[in-house]
């Protein structure tokens, strides 16, 4: 198997947000800024690696029959740490993520990887696809944010480059994340067809 | 190693081994952060508690044990010569647009409103998260719409007053202007406007009993 290749993957070909479509609500709530979106991105990637790396050690000892409670029972462990690491450690991330962070333990990308790949491959494999995932993940709601920010807000990361009168409000609120959501996608796809 | 068969020995050991492991895991990292997080915590208070009495002002000060009452904390805060300087109060309101809003708020002794700090909330990034800086700004900082932006949420009101620093809670209504208050709602966030107003309200009451707003709620009535 390819690590390389199974990272790539994860940021291109099965990117979770513009072609598995998984984890909306994370998605469509946390990306109001660039930096919103980062965050989530890192914390999820984080959460992902460790249990991808856990399910995939203990894939051998966990009897299918019980494997969704413990896929669940070790993904809320390592959501919890990394919500009290946070708070410890770097106190401005939290307050700004700080709701959103129990958001991933039901985050359908890291249970579906887990159920997907973790469960199938071994531990390297499995990181290298936490990472790929991790990655594509975080890149597609930076640049959520990015978009969301720059027409809602006229800033980019925090720095206002439009004046404040050219806001357009909507695309902070729900309606602007599926509207720019739909347009990315349909970018990407264009652009993957072409390729094609 | 062949993958442990389905039995119901297999199945409940392994789920409970997880679950202990992890409460232990657990149970071992909140021992760790409990420490940090605390400091963290008591870090903010007082740096919120210097930024709501003295503002941008370079006084010496003492600050007394916080008395906690009926929900609310009180940090009462005296000048070197043991003068009031004002009262820093902690109040929360459960109804904000996301959950609980905790601000504290810095009242002087005749009740005119210091400085406010956001200390936790739940609300929207980009429009009820403003709430820490829109309270505090200069009706004349409001900007003029774009087109688009009205064209999409209806025409801008009145340029008014949202500059809640120096008004006093028992003279002023500090209530939505929607409501027939004297303060601006934040754009597209009424329900966090009004949240952070009754929790400013409860701050001004639970110190002098009474205030301007009760009036118009028909909460209570001041005689």
């Amino acid at each position: 198997m390819n690590y390389f290749k199974t990272i790539i993957n994860g940021i291109v070909k099965e990117n979770p947000t513009f072609v598995l479509l998984l984890g909306m609500c994370p998605t469509l709530a946390t990306t109001t800024s660039a930096v919103n979106g980062l965050g989530m991105g890192v914390a999820t990637m984080f959460v992902l690696i460790c249990s991808n790396t856990f399910i995939s050690l203990l894939k051998n000892v966990i009897p299918d029959g019980v494997r969704i409670p413990c896929y669940i029972v070790v993904i809320a462990s390592f959501v919890t740490l990394l919500q009290m690491l946070m708070q410890a450690y770097v106190p401005d991330l939290y307050k700004t993520l700080g709701i959103f962070i129990p958001l991933i333990v039901v985050n359908c990308i890291i249970l579906g990887r887990a159920e997907a790949f973790a469960a199938k491959n071994n531990v390297l494999a499995s990181i290298c696809d936490g990472i790929g995932i991790g990655i594509g993940f975080t890149v597609a709601l930076t640049l959520l944010g990015f978009v969301r920010e720059l027409l809602g807000n006229g800033a980019v990361f925090g720095y206002r480059v439009f004046p404040e009168s050219m806001n357009m409000l909507v695309f902070v609120l729900a309606p602007g994340a599926f509207i720019t959501l739909g347009l990315l996608m349909a970018i990407v796809n264009s652009v993957k067809n072409r390729k094609a | 190693m062949k993958k442990l068969e389905s039995n119901i020995a297999n199945m409940a050991i392994v789920l409970t081994l997880i679950a202990v492991v992890a409460g232990g895991l657990l149970a071992w990292v909140n021992n760790v952060t409990a420490g940090p997080i605390e400091q963290i915590n008591s870090q903010a208070i007082e740096n919120g508690i210097k930024s709501v009495i003295l503002g941008d002002r370079e006084i010496e000060f003492t600050v007394e044990a916080p008395v906690e009452k009926d929900g609310f904390v009180f940090h009462a805060v005296n000048d070197m010569s043991g003068n009031l300087l004002g009262t820093a109060v902690e109040s929360t309101d459960k109804n904000g647009f996301g959950g609980a809003l905790k601000i504290m708020v810095g009242l002087d002794p005749e009740g005119v409103i210091l400085g406010y700090e956001v200390l936790e909330h739940s609300e929207t990034p980009g429009l009820g998260a403003q709430a820490n800086d829109w309270f505090r700004q200069k009706s004349g900082e409001v900007q003029e719409q774009s087109t688009v932006t009205t064209v999409l949420l209806g025409a801008p009101g009145k340029p008014g007053n949202h500059n809640i620093i120096g008004m006093n809670p028992g003279d002023d209504m500090m209530i939505v202007s929607k409501d027939g208050g004297d303060v601006d709602a934040i754009t597209a966030s009424t329900i966090t406007s009004k949240a952070f107003l009754r929790a400013v309200n409860a701050a001004y009451k639970a110190v002098f009993g009474y205030t301007a707003a009760d009036a118009v709620s028909g909460a209570s009535s001041q005689n």
